[in-house]
């Protein structure tokens, strides 16, 4: 089990104003070529990568690791949620993704872990999407997909309320995104880099390993296509920490 | 019309708006004045009774007595006086006549003639009205002298779908005299033609004076009856798609020689209306009454001949005046002689159950009102069925007023303790000092026909049976119809049953048909063999081989000399009654069951009397015998099971004690059929496993049997085989449903058709419930479907023939007992169902999940109250009672006053339990959340919720898990959202991560056959990955001591690598928990063993059922999942559990079980039994615990942890909150092994606050 990160660039605090382009559902642009076999998993693959983009944009948001000021509200899965408008980090969380999806894509990925870290880049928390899909894909029963989304959007719903849960962060975090890939997906993935510039490296000790850690499940679904859930591991003492 | 002037005045502002108008003024003050004047003519009069209690009525019109004498009565009597009507207050109008606009406006009411009252007088009690209403025909209850002709007139006369032309006339409107005095001859005509037609009929009833009077009025309307044109296209006879193969021919010819008629009359004579009603007039007389006319060769049909000369050639149609009309008049009688002769022919040979059927003739057609309630009146079934109810109000009663009355004479018992004291005079015998319970089953001896016998001393000792045929028990075989496939089809479908299945001689009833094919080889003539059922043979008619329910011409086959004897519903009605007050002048506390049976409970009575049961039961008896001259039998035993076994015995006329010691050898020879419950899909489902007998069932094991018949039927089978059975005797009973079917003449040809019929059935609906004051929020429709490919005309006349039973049902918002709110979700849900109306055979209307009236109108006040009533009432029987009240409605099983004995109860402070429904919570989705039947709901509140952004946006579940301070605080936090209190919900301190305590760990084994040694640790072992996997930085992140164990454990692993495998494996699918089963045989093996033992203590009781929820070996499931069944495929879609259907296949092939604690995987359902396990009992079993501990395990390994979350949180709720420590202590063994658990795999533990 190996552990990769991307860093993420430390932005300034500076308000900025942009619009968000909001990715439209797409379920069936799949742009390369696929064999056929694997084409619904390509299919749950954008669904997951589109969720992950609006989870990680309103644990943004909600953990407070940006100020408010570049959040804008906006409508998804049929519920207000918070995207920041800041043209960088839209594009490295929109990067990252996009390094995951290959990942989903072939069932290699076992979790995507949105880490907050701290001034020190030690874990206060984590919030584990842990991700398992049936080996069987049968998309047909619910061909608009509705269940699903219904589901994701209990997803987003308790994110947006986690902070109740959870303990307020120390000042001036910022955060990564960890992939926990099963078996030898990184050899695999080192050859296939999708983009060039934009790597993944094995993450550091440092940045998984957590004192005392606690577990809040948040959400757990259950579709035809995927199975998720997602806690949340916290810190014992954050505030020292 | 002075409803209509009440209504008008009352809108005017004539100064009495502040008491609701004049009228209502009016009305209260004639109230007050017949209060007053009540007990002043009570003591002018002397004698007072109160048998009109609850009575209200009007007088309407002419009566004899007067409308005075008849007010004098009711005050009296303790009755009400409306001087005006009143449709919500009057109870019974009474009237001797009724023009036919009354008659259509009070349909539904009850219009009685006077003779009720003062009969019930003279009776010293209130008869029954059914024999007195004045339209629904008093021959309800004695078939046999209906006229069917007269009947049919009757029924057509209540169509609402007539032309209002009648109304008209029957008002007396009609300005022209001519008219006046036609309608008036051929009235009296066809008066006389009705008199003479019953009498030809050889059954004279002594009512004809009635009948007489009815047909008279009947007969006007038909007069009136004559539609223009539409009235063919409209013709009930007609639409109805399926008709006596006689009548259905005579129908249309009528119509094609009088239809051309009717259009000439019509369009060439416009000018003289007058003319073209007086022959349209004649023609309806043809068509109903001229046909009979013809048929009898009477004088009045020469009178009405002439008359018919006279006025036809006048408005005759051009080509041919006259004689074309006579002609074509005549060939229309001839053929009507003709076929009404056939017509008769066959209603001799059956014609008992021709003239039934003729009252329902037109039940097929739904646009008929009243046609279901008389359906409903003439049914003998139906009859049978509310006297059930009936007595059990009539125990209730009896209950009441003792209660009332603080005490009341048994006259019985008395008599008994004379008796006693006598004997005990000569010797004292001392008491008999242990007393167990003791209930009485006591059962008529084939009661029809003792009752039916009682007047006939020349058939005693002859086979006889009850049954509404008398003739030779053949019939002509009807076009259409194919018995012989239906006779196929059941004897398959019996042999299935059959296989294994023994045959004994013991009393049944199972259904006629398969009886029938299993008791002869000769029926293939079958077809012509009358298909009137047996309703009670005797014991000499039994002995040849006929059985109740049998079709007479089959048994006339077995018993040539088989005499038949008619229904005498009154006389079963007096003699039932009698029974029951004899029964009560014993004890109150009965159970009536039907109307020929009761349950007694005896304990008290034998206590206080000190005799045995034995003397008792005959004293019963022998009273019984006196008073109705009908034997009975009584079987005794120390439940309601063994009683009814003992009846078995005892019969026929006899009486059986089966004593505890006895019960084991006697239950073991029972065939399984002869169990409660197990009916012929049981049996035969039980046979193929390879049972027959009880013994047999006693060999299989709880989980067995809950694994074939679900979890509650598992269980009650597995009790019931060893003659266990807690159900208590239920003196005072709630109604679960009420409802109205009809499966006899459901003929539809259009959809509209079954529309209509549709609504006159939630019509008959509402009746009821108003009838039995309740008010039910879910609506079920059944449908009997023709089977495709079955006959369509089925062997028996009119009736479904086989069918494909379907059932749909609808909970609407509020309870309701408006039959036109449960029309329109009844024909919603019957669109849905997309049905071929033609295939329709069969329409059930069923109302379920009701409240009495005084309900909340919240809806859960009701819920609420019937579990409060439960508490007061639960003594020993908590559970059963507990289960109803859950299966009624799922709102109780967050009902915090669940009846318990043990001393938690008292802890809890009432609002802690969710009961979320009762708290203003995220607004808008309130009402839905309340409300878990309905997933449509349950989904709106989700988008409702997401409208709202913050405070609604908490999750339901969460919400709703959370007790009332914790939820408080919750909106408090979300009222506060800037400030983010994050303190609000650490109430205690950080979860404890210590290591298990070391003889707890010893007891986790217990969980782990199959494992040897290592006892400290191979608990643990068992959750470890293999080594190689464990992750050196989650190592590092345990505690120390976890670090230590997990040394330890590794260590000892390495000794045992290859078991360790298996476990693993096993762990993965979780199995049959061996050693928990073989505690649970043991257990109830030793309560079988000494049932005396199973005394009245409710306590004991409690605990040993108490136990059964949470003994929980995970296939042995006990009552509570059950009650959940209903709900639990309702609640799927619930949003708190989101991850319920359907086992997952994860990253393995085979797909993994949803991991379940004792059968239940919804969490409302785990809610339900965590409650009941932790407010049951006040000691948890070991056992038990790490049954939650395995399940939880479960969890975490399907990588459910939101699940494992809210059940933790919610076991910590309850378990910290129970005042016995030793639930503290068994959550936090839970919790620390639970957090072993998610260390092992999440590297982190759960966060508990």
């Amino acid at each position: 089990m190996a552990t990769l990160t991307r860093q993420d660039l430390n932005f300034g605090q500076g308000k900025l104003c942009f619009t968000l382009r909001m990715l439209p559902i797409a379920r069936n642009s799949v742009e390369n070529p696929i064999r056929k076999k694997r084409w619904s998993f390509a299919v749950v693959a954008d669904i997951l990568c589109e969720f992950l983009e609006v989870a990680i944009h309103m644990i943004l948001y909600v953990r407070e690791v940006y100020p408010s000021g570049i959040f804008q509200k906006r409508k998804k899965y049929n519920v207000p949620v918070q995207m920041s408008c800041h043209p960088e980090l839209n594009r490295y969380i929109q990067d990252t993704l996009h390094c995951v999806k290959p990942l989903i894509e072939k069932n290699e990925a076992e979790k995507v872990v949105v880490v907050i870290i701290d001034k020190e880049h030690h874990p206060v928390e984590r919030f584990v999407f842990e991700i398992s899909q049936p080996p069987l894909l049968s998309i047909s029963s619910d061909t608009l997909l509705s269940h699903v989304e219904q589901l994701l959007r209990a997803v987003i719903l308790k994110i947006s309320v986690c902070d109740a849960v959870l303990d307020n962060n120390p000042p001036g975090c910022t955060f990564t995104v960890l992939v926990h890939t099963r078996e030898a997906a990184t050899r695999n993935m080192e050859k296939v880099q999708v983009i060039k510039d934009f790597p993944w490296i094995v993450a550091d000790e440092q940045e998984v390993h957590m004192e005392e850690p606690k577990l809040i499940p948040l959400k757990t679904m259950t579709s035809d296509i995927l199975k998720m859930q997602l806690y949340v591991e916290e810190k014992g003492r954050k505030s020292c920490g | 019309m002075s409803r209509d002037g009440w209504r008008k005045k009352a809108s005017e502002d004539d100064g009495w708006g502040g008491r609701g108008g004049y009228m209502a003024a009016k009305v209260s003050k004639l109230q007050e004045q017949f209060q007053k004047d009540a007990p002043i003519e009570r003591q002018k009069d002397g004698k007072s009774t109160c048998i009109f209690s609850g009575v209200a009525i009007y007088v309407n019109g002419y009566t004899d007595p007067c409308a005075d004498e008849l007010r004098r009565l009711m005050m009296l009597n303790g009755g009400q006086f409306h001087l005006y009507y009143s449709r919500s207050k009057t109870t019974h109008i009474i009237a001797t006549n009724l023009p036919n606009n009354k008659i259509q406006e009070l349909r539904g009411e009850k219009v009685v003639r006077p003779e009720w009252i003062t009969d019930s007088v003279k009776a010293g009690r209130q008869l029954s009205y059914i024999q007195y209403q004045l339209y629904t025909k008093q021959k309800g209850l004695n078939f046999t002298s209906v006229c069917t002709l007269g009947v049919i007139d009757s029924a057509s006369s209540l169509d609402p779908a007539k032309p209002s032309i009648n109304l008209v006339q029957s008002d007396g409107v009609q300005p022209s005299k001519d008219v006046l005095k036609s309608t008036n001859s051929t009235e009296q005509i066809n008066h006389q033609l009705d008199i003479k037609l019953n009498g030809s009929h050889s059954i004279i009833s002594d009512e004809n004076a009635g009948s007489h009077r009815m047909n008279g009025i009947h007969n006007e309307d038909d007069d009136n009856f004559c539609a223009p044109l539409p009235r063919g296209s409209r013709d009930p006879l007609l639409t109805n798609g399926y008709v006596h193969a006689v009548n259905g021919a005579l129908k249309p010819q009528d119509l094609t020689e009088h239809l051309p008629q009717v259009v000439d009359a019509e369009s060439h004579r416009p000018n003289n209306p007058l003319s073209g009603q007086n022959e349209k007039k004649q023609r309806s007389k043809h068509s109903c009454a001229g046909s009979k006319a013809d048929l009898h060769q009477r004088p009045p049909v020469e009178q009405h001949v002439p008359y018919n000369m006279q006025n036809e050639p006048q408005p005759k149609p051009t080509c041919n005046p006259g004689t074309s009309a006579e002609t074509s008049n005549l060939q229309n009688q001839t053929s009507k002689i003709r076929l009404n002769g056939s017509y008769h022919t066959t209603s001799n040979s059956a014609h008992a159950d021709s003239s039934k059927q003729s009252g329902r003739k037109q039940a097929a057609h739904g646009a008929e009102a009243g046609i279901i309630s008389e359906f409903f009146s003439h049914s003998r079934l139906h009859h049978i069925s509310t006297w059930r109810s009936e007595f059990s109000e009539f125990v209730n009663t009896l209950q009441s007023r003792r209660r009332a009355a603080g005490g009341a004479v048994f006259s019985g018992k008395e008599k008994l303790r004379k008796l006693k004291a006598n004997c005990h005079s000569g010797f004292s015998m001392p008491a008999p000092q242990v007393r167990q319970s003791c209930i009485m089953h006591v059962d008529m001896d084939c009661f029809f026909v003792s009752v039916g016998l009682r007047h006939r001393p020349d058939l005693k000792g002859k086979p006889v049976a009850v049954t509404s045929n008398r003739g030779p028990g053949r019939v002509a075989q009807r076009p259409g119809a194919d018995p012989q496939l239906e006779f196929q089809y059941y004897q398959n479908k019996h042999k299935q049953y059959r296989k294994e299945k023994i045959d004994g001689d013991f009393e049944m009833t199972p259904s006629p048909q398969s009886e029938e094919t299993s008791s002869n080889g000769v029926n293939l003539d079958q077809t012509a063999l009358s298909m009137a059922e047996i309703a009670s043979c005797s014991y000499e008619a039994r002995q040849t081989g006929v059985r109740n329910g049998m079709f007479f011409g089959r048994a006339k086959q077995l018993c040539p000399d088989l005499e038949s004897v008619p229904y005498d519903f009154q006389a079963y009605r007096e003699v039932a009654l009698t029974m029951y007050e004899t029964l009560a002048s014993f004890t109150h506390n009965i159970e009536a069951l039907s109307c020929d049976e009761a349950l007694v409970d005896a304990t008290a009575l034998l206590a206080e009397l000190g005799i045995t049961p034995d003397e008792l039961a005959g004293a019963i008896r022998a009273d019984i015998k006196e008073k109705t001259g009908c034997s009975a039998s009584v079987g005794m035993g120390s439940n309601i099971l063994l009683a009814r076994m003992g009846t078995r015995k005892a019969k026929p006329n006899g009486q059986y004690f089966l004593r505890s010691e006895e019960v084991d050898d006697f239950i073991r020879d029972q065939p399984v059929s002869s169990l409660p419950g197990v009916g012929r899909s049981m049996s035969s489902k039980l046979a193929s496993l390879g049972v027959s007998m009880c013994g047999d069932l006693q060999q299989l094991s709880i989980s067995r049997l809950q694994r074939e018949f679900g979890p509650r039927t598992g269980q009650t089978l597995f009790r019931f085989c060893r003659g266990l059975d807690d159900r208590p005797v239920r003196s005072e009973k709630e109604r679960k449903s009420v409802s109205a079917e009809m499966n006899y003449n459901i003929r539809f040809t259009q959809i509209e058709e079954a529309e209509s019929f549709l609504t006159n059935l939630s019509m008959e609906v509402q009746k009821r419930l108003e009838g039995a004051g309740l008010r039910g929020r879910r609506v079920t429709l059944k449908v009997m479907m023709r089977k495709a490919g079955a006959p369509v005309e089925p062997a028996k006349y009119g009736g479904h023939g086989i069918c494909d039973n379907l059932a749909r049902s609808v909970l609407l918002a509020h309870p309701t007992d408006s039959g036109q709110l449960i029309a329109t979700e009844t024909i919603k849900i019957f669109h849905a169902m997309k049905l071929d109306v033609k295939d329709m055979r069969g329409v059930g209307l069923q109302v379920q999940q009701l409240e009495g009236p005084h309900a909340d109108p919240s809806g859960h006040g009701s819920s609420r109250g019937r579990s409060i009533r439960d508490m007061l009432l639960a003594r020993q029987p908590v559970h059963g009672q507990n289960k109803e009240s859950l299966a009624q409605d799922g709102l109780s099983n967050t009902s915090p006053y669940r009846p318990s004995l043990s001393n938690q109860e008292g802890v809890l402070p009432p609002q802690s339990p969710p009961s979320t429904l009762l708290d203003p919570i995220a607004g808008t989705s309130k009402g839905e959340l309340s409300n878990p039947h309905t997933p449509n709901h349950v989904r709106a509140s989700l988008n409702f919720s997401i409208e709202v952004p913050s405070p609604s946006q908490v999750d339901q579940s969460v919400l709703e898990a959370l007790p009332a301070e914790l939820r408080k605080q919750v909106e408090q936090s979300w009222s506060h959202r800037e400030e983010r209190p994050s303190t609000s919900f650490h109430l205690t301190t950080s979860p404890r991560i210590t290591s298990t305590p070391a003889p707890m760990l010893g007891t986790l084994i217990l969980q782990i056959p199959n494992q040897s040694g290592q006892p400290s640790t191979t608990g643990i072992v068992l959750e470890l990955p293999d080594f190689s996997q464990v992750d050196p930085d989650v190592f590092a992140a345990l505690p120390k001591e976890l670090q230590e164990e997990l040394c330890s454990a590794y260590r000892n692993k390495e000794n045992a690598q290859a078991q360790s495998a298996v476990v693993e494996q096993k762990n993965q699918f979780p199995q049959l928990k061996q050693p928990a089963v073989g505690k649970t045989k043991r257990r109830y093996k030793r309560k079988n063993a000494s049932p005396a033992k199973k005394g009245p203590s409710p306590l004991k009781k409690l605990l040993q059922t108490g136990n059964s929820p949470a003994k929980s070996s995970p296939s042995k499931i006990d009552p509570l999942p059950i009650n959940n069944q209903g709900l639990k495929t309702e609640n799927v879609r619930c949003p708190s559990s989101p991850s319920t259907n359907a086992p997952e296949t994860l990253l393995k092939l085979n797909p993994r079980p949803v991991p379940t604690l004792a059968g239940a995987f919804d969490f409302s359902d785990i809610r339900t039994l965590l409650h009941e396990w932790v407010t049951t009992i006040s000691e948890p079993m070991e056992e038990d615990i790490l049954q939650v501990v395995k399940y939880c395990t479960d969890l975490v390994e399907d990588k459910d942890l939101e699940k494992l979350y809210l059940v933790i949180k919610y076991m910590k709720r309850l378990m910290q909150q129970s005042s016995e420590s030793v639930w503290s202590m068994a959550f936090d063994f839970i919790l620390d092994n639970v957090q072993v658990v998610v260390q092992q795999t999440y590297g982190s533990t759960l966060k508990i606050t």
